[in-house]
């Protein structure tokens, strides 16, 4: 039995349903939601502003909570025993998420997340994911 | 015929000037608009007058340098309208695919592959403007290093800039004889520091002028279809024009993602690339001003994300980084979010900001761009000379 799961989101609906088929799917594991802040982008604005935050960590959360409110909402609503924590980290997502790959036994992703700039500049995670993690992977879509 | 060529290359430069001011205005004032320090036509109609004192002045040694020192040969009215056209498709890829481009780049590129397609290349002159392209983002990226690390984190507690409640200024006010007062909430510093973020948008505006308006119409001077006087003055009506228009949109995208940055940070890096863009216009150089700008804010950041380790222990490189930063910035009661089970992360790392891969691959496209635009035109003029 899969216990322990990640589901990187990013915001997106995409990233949602990865969420929401988490739970459906290993409704007793335990779900770790984690979400990147300070991606790389066309001015380096993101990633920049954050390094000048007085409180980095505050800052971090700060930005993370939308999608933390969005995610506690889908547990919320669906019927699932599984425990689910947060985490946000720091820079570029698809480093951020393989980095912690080894302390899950799966990883749950939506297929793809945001525009083409952010492709060109982040690439597509989901893709990149299924090609290097050293856990199995499960694409959303 | 000529007065069809000389129509088109107007169009051409229009197209590419309109767009030049899309951009460049949202840099030069988005922070100052994204602040509500001013209105966004104030800002279009304070960009047109900058840009253009801007071109007018120190823009003629980089006009010299596009219209008459790439190439030896002058740029023929039509290969003049097809450099245009290369760069205008650069600003497309660039609108549609949000990539910074850089203009400047773009326009040497393509005049350069004008020069190998004909075998007028000035190699020394090229040779002197891709060296500063170099040294140029070197010294962005340095300079906004050592302000990030050594004078930021005391420059933000002498200066805070804010915005209060009502108007800055009243006019006619009711217990005033005078014509025009402060605001009901204005602050002596709200005031200095409008001043400030005023006076540093106009002069990143003129910085803009100088590097930018010969890219629109350049091509068109070089053969002597357009005066080069009148020429600024297309230009300037063009940048202006997509000022008041299409910036309204780039002042929001631009300015949104600089006000991810503190307004003093934003007011640093606009003071060092204006700096640097004017210097190098003045000596000639066509240089675009987001790759000073973008280079100066990686700088920034990234001399900030490392500053608890000192300088001499990031050179030696034998500091744990990790630790430092949790101990300076972990706070016992950070808000933690759960849903279910308690967050128990080791602290983040600031570090992890500014990868170097993901730098390198962001610069690359520098470097992908004009060589791009250079391949294409000198291909392009190949074909066209092979023909004719």
């Amino acid at each position: 039995m899969i216990s322990r799961v990640l589901v990187p989101m990013d915001g997106s609906d995409m990233s949602e349903q990865a969420l929401t088929y988490a739970l459906e799917a290993y409704p007793d594991a335990e779900i770790t939601v984690l979400h990147v802040v300070g991606e790389p982008s066309p001015l380096w604005g993101k990633a920049t502003g954050l390094a000048l935050a007085d409180d980095l960590e505050g800052t971090a959360q700060e930005h993370a909570q939308p999608t933390f409110d969005r995610a506690r909402e889908l547990v919320a609503n669906a019927d699932s025993d599984a425990d689910v924590e947060t985490v946000v980290k720091l820079g570029h997502p698809v480093r951020a998420i393989l980095n912690r790959a080894d302390d899950y036994e799966t990883i749950v992703v939506g297929a793809h997340g945001g525009s083409v700039s952010d492709r060109l500049f982040v690439g597509n995670v989901a893709d990149k994911i299924v090609r290097q993690s050293p856990v199995p992977v499960v694409v959303v879509r | 015929m000529v007065e069809t060529l000389l129509l088109v290359g107007v169009v051409a430069s229009v197209f590419v000037g309109f767009n030049i001011g899309g951009s460049s205005t949202g840099i030069a004032w988005g922070p100052a608009v994204g602040a509500g320090l001013l209105r966004k036509t104030t800002a279009a109609g304070l960009m047109t007058f900058f840009v253009f004192l801007g071109g007018w002045t120190v823009g003629q040694n980089v006009m010299e340098t596009l219209s008459a020192g790439i190439i030896h040969i002058e740029i023929s009215l039509a290969a003049g309208v097809a450099v245009l056209f290369f760069i205008g498709m650069g600003i497309l890829v660039a609108n549609v695919f949000g990539v910074p481009v850089p203009t400047s780049m773009t326009t040497v590129g393509a005049i350069a592959g004008l020069g190998l397609a004909t075998d007028t290349l000035n190699f020394e002159t090229i040779g002197w403007i891709v060296s500063w392209w170099v040294v140029t983002p070197i010294i962005g990226f340095w300079i906004g290093a050592t302000i990030g690390r050594y004078v930021y984190p005391e420059l933000n507690r002498r200066f805070e800039i804010t915005s209060t409640e009502g108007p800055l200024l009243v006019f006619f006010p009711a217990d005033s004889r005078l014509p025009i007062g402060f605001g009901p909430n204005t602050t002596t510093q709200e005031i200095a520091g409008t001043i400030v973020v005023f006076v540093i948008g106009c002069y990143m505006a003129f910085s803009a002028g100088a590097s930018n308006v010969p890219n629109a119409v350049a091509p068109l001077v070089s053969s002597g279809a357009l005066e080069p006087n009148t020429a600024i003055v297309v230009a300037t009506l063009a940048i202006g024009l997509g000022g008041f228009t299409i910036a309204r949109r780039t002042m929001e995208s631009v300015g949104s993602e600089l006000s991810d940055i503190p307004l003093l940070a934003a007011l640093i890096v606009m003071i060092t690339a204006s700096t640097i863009t004017t210097t190098l216009s003045w000596m000639g150089i066509p240089i675009s001003l987001v790759m000073s700008s973008v280079m100066t804010i990686v700088g920034l950041g990234w001399g900030r994300a490392t500053r608890p380790i000192t300088a001499r222990e990031a050179i030696r490189g034998s500091s744990d980084a990790e630790i430092a930063m949790g101990a300076l910035t972990a706070e016992p009661d950070a808000p933690v979010t759960e849903i279910g089970a308690e967050e128990s992360e080791a602290a983040l790392d600031a570090g992890d900001l500014f990868n170097p891969r993901a730098v390198i691959k962001y610069v690359s496209m520098w470097i992908v761009g004009p060589s791009m635009s250079t391949l294409l035109a000198y291909g392009f003029f190949n074909v066209v000379f092979l023909v004719g």
